[in-house]
């Protein structure tokens, strides 16, 4: 599980630079500035390189917050 | 490179002076604006990148709104949704015979207004123009091994859109041909309207930047003789027994030898490092099957001694630096020895029994050397090397004087503010250089624009020849006295008095008192500290150094120079 968190949260500190990392577990569209749906494929795709998978879009397309994130990339 | 470390680039950079730069293109950014951004970073490290895109669907709206943003340059991406929406994957506006008709009228209007769009954005800022790289969608009944007579009329207009812009000053095309294959993301294009996979974005982001903002070409290229300009070893074979021939199962060595040939023709200059005796390399050189012509080669340097020492003779001979430089040879051994004396030479493997990566090789030869335009400097260039080494030493300085008074120098001043060779001097120009600054095109241009700005170029010739182009003066006249923030001569010109003429030009077009330089030490000018400690007081290191009138006559030694002056007095105004 921690696994799982230390990658994501690589990828959001490369998605979101500005973004602090102590914020990442609250981290959702709704409060992070600059997180549209642009961000959201550049961070899904960040995603798919650091953990060595393909990832289907429109699959995670509903998965906009830390937390969601990372519940879909464990159920993988 | 992949996304991620594309997004650390991005993030690590420190920036600095601003460098805005336009992506152009009708489908939307996303990847290839981060890893233009990423590259525009590595380029400019000191720099904070601003990259200006535009409206999705509409290419030829924003290479319109471009024209009125200053920048450094700018990308334009062209696809061939952007020539007929019909011919990309997000309509569904049907492929009957009829439309296709229709589709081929609306590519050639639209190839006519691009041209005259790019045209207009080219003359205000530097273009580089990436043509499509995806293919057609699957629209007419011609089966996928033939090409029909809609594709080709397609072909056409774009490839004459190309050609037409092609000659533009200002404009570059891209050749992404040798860029990955894999391009079209298909469920990306449809999804977000982004149409490229993301290794073909990182790498056609890396060529429109090189395009863009290209590297300077090297100047000189040293070569081994045995097994890599020709086959065979000349003192076992003989004159006659090294080869370079399909007859002779030895043509990779006679692409080699037509590539240097081609090379020198565009002001490469060509040198020869090999471990032989001299006399039957002579010959072999002068046979006249030779590819590579003997005049075409300066210096040659043929003996037993190390290959370190013969290169060293030859950068001296060139008046060049190691890292402007590149060495070929067939054997690792040397190569590694070349390297370890002379750090920053780039050394290649000539691989004489691969013909594939000799080919790869002459690619990558025509990479470092590649210039968009051959001026006539380039050609110039190899004989006003050899003259320089009929000029006596400095020590010599009686006979050097005499020398100089028989040479017949001329020197022409002329207004250098829309001159390309001025702007290729400055930015190539090191050890004679006032301060090391180099310009973008773009920034070159609003230098020029600015008022009270005067650019002179300096052209040389005497009895051994003529030098072309080789000095470039610039800066602002003041009420009492000359700014001078541009000053370079190229190291071909060093031994002839010319930066002598140069500032008794400068008082006496100004009538001014008093020169104030704008100089910066760098790690390359030490050649003009050396002038600048003999003719001022003050000792260089200090950013702003000035020559009274006075102290400049009596330094100044007699000079020689019949001096034509092009150079106009509202040049200077």
């Amino acid at each position: 599980m921690d696994a799982v968190r230390d990658k994501l949260s690589r990828c959001f500190a490369l998605a979101f630079p500005k973004l602090d990392p102590a914020q990442y577990a609250d981290a959702s569209a709704e409060n992070v500035e600059g997180w549209d749906s642009i961000a959201q494929l550049t961070l899904l795709t960040v995603i798919g390189e650091e953990f060595g998978r393909e990832i289907d879009f429109e699959e995670f397309e509903g998965a906009t917050s830390f937390a969601a994130l990372e519940r879909a990339l464990q159920v993988q | 490179m992949r996304l991620g470390e594309a997004l650390q680039i991005i993030g690590q950079a420190t920036g600095g002076k601003k460098v805005g730069v336009h992506l152009l293109c009708g489908f939307e950014p996303l990847y290839l604006a981060t890893f233009m951004r990423a590259r525009l970073a590595l380029r400019f490290a000191d720099a904070k990148i601003e990259l200006l895109t535009g409206l999705f669907g509409d290419l030829e709206g924003n290479i319109d709104r471009a024209r009125g943003h200053s920048s450094a340059g700018a990308i334009v991406a062209i696809e061939w949704s952007d020539l007929d929406q019909r011919l990309g994957l997000r309509t569904s506006a049907g492929w009957s015979l009829a439309t296709l008709d229709d589709i081929a009228v609306q590519v050639e209007e639209k190839c006519g207004r691009l041209q005259k769009a790019l045209a207009a954005l080219g003359a205000a800022l530097p273009v580089a123009v990436l043509p499509p790289a995806l293919g057609l969608p699957p629209l007419t009944h011609i089966p996928p091994r033939l090409t029909g007579a809609f594709e080709l009329r397609l072909r056409a207009a774009l490839i004459g859109l190309l050609q037409r812009l092609c000659d533009r000053d200002g404009i570059r095309i891209a050749n992404e041909s040798g860029l990955p294959t894999e391009r079209h993301d298909v469920r990306m294009d449809l999804h977000a309207g982004f149409p490229y996979t993301l290794a073909y974005a990182d790498a056609v982001a890396e060529l429109a930047v090189d395009c863009l903002f290209p590297k300077a070409p090297k100047k000189g290229l040293i070569t081994d003789l045995d097994q890599t300009l020709w086959k065979g070893i000349l003192g076992d074979a003989g004159v006659d027994g090294v080869s370079w021939s399909l007859e002779g199962k030895s043509q990779a060595h006679a692409l080699y030898q037509q590539t240097l040939g081609s090379l020198a023709d565009s002001g490469v200059l060509v040198a020869i490092a090999s471990k032989n005796d001299p006399n039957p390399v002579e010959a072999a050189l002068q046979r006249p099957d030779m590819l590579l012509s003997a005049a075409q080669v300066f210096p040659v340097e043929v003996g037993w001694g190390a290959k370190s020492a013969a290169v060293d003779r030859i950068l001296k001979a060139w008046n060049v630096g190691a890292d402007s430089v590149v060495f070929v040879d067939d054997s690792p051994m040397e190569l590694a020895e070349v390297a370890e004396k002379h750090p920053g030479i780039e050394c290649l493997l000539f691989p004489p029994d691969d013909p594939a990566a000799v080919v790869a090789l002459l690619w990558q030869l025509r990479a470092r050397f590649g210039k968009s335009e051959i001026r006539e400097e380039d050609r110039l260039r190899l004989n006003s090397l050899r003259s320089v080494a009929a000029i006596p030493e400095a020590a010599d300085v009686e006979a050097s004087a005499d020398f100089l008074a028989r040479l017949d120098a001329k020197m022409t001043f002329a207004g250098g503010s829309a001159d390309a060779r001025a702007f290729e001097l400055v930015n190539k120009t090191n050890q004679f250089n006032l301060n090391g600054v180099r310009y973008t095109e773009a920034a070159w241009k609003a230098l020029m624009r600015r008022p009270s700005r005067f650019v002179a170029t300096v052209t040389y010739e005497d009895r051994f020849g003529p030098l072309g182009k080789i000095a470039v003066l610039g800066g602002s006249v003041q009420p009492d006295f000359v700014c001078v923030d541009l000053w370079v001569m190229s190291c071909r010109a060093f031994s002839r008095q010319i930066e002598f003429q140069c500032l008794r030009q400068m008082f006496a077009k100004t009538g001014k008192q008093e020169i104030r330089f704008r100089f910066a030490a760098t790690e390359r000018n030490g050649p003009l500290q050396t002038f600048f400690a003999h003719l001022l007081s003050a000792p260089t290191g200090e950013d702003e150094l000035r020559l009274r009138i006075d102290d400049f006559v009596r330094l100044c030694p007699t000079l020689h120079h019949q001096v034509n002056d092009e150079w106009t007095l509202s040049e200077i105004n």
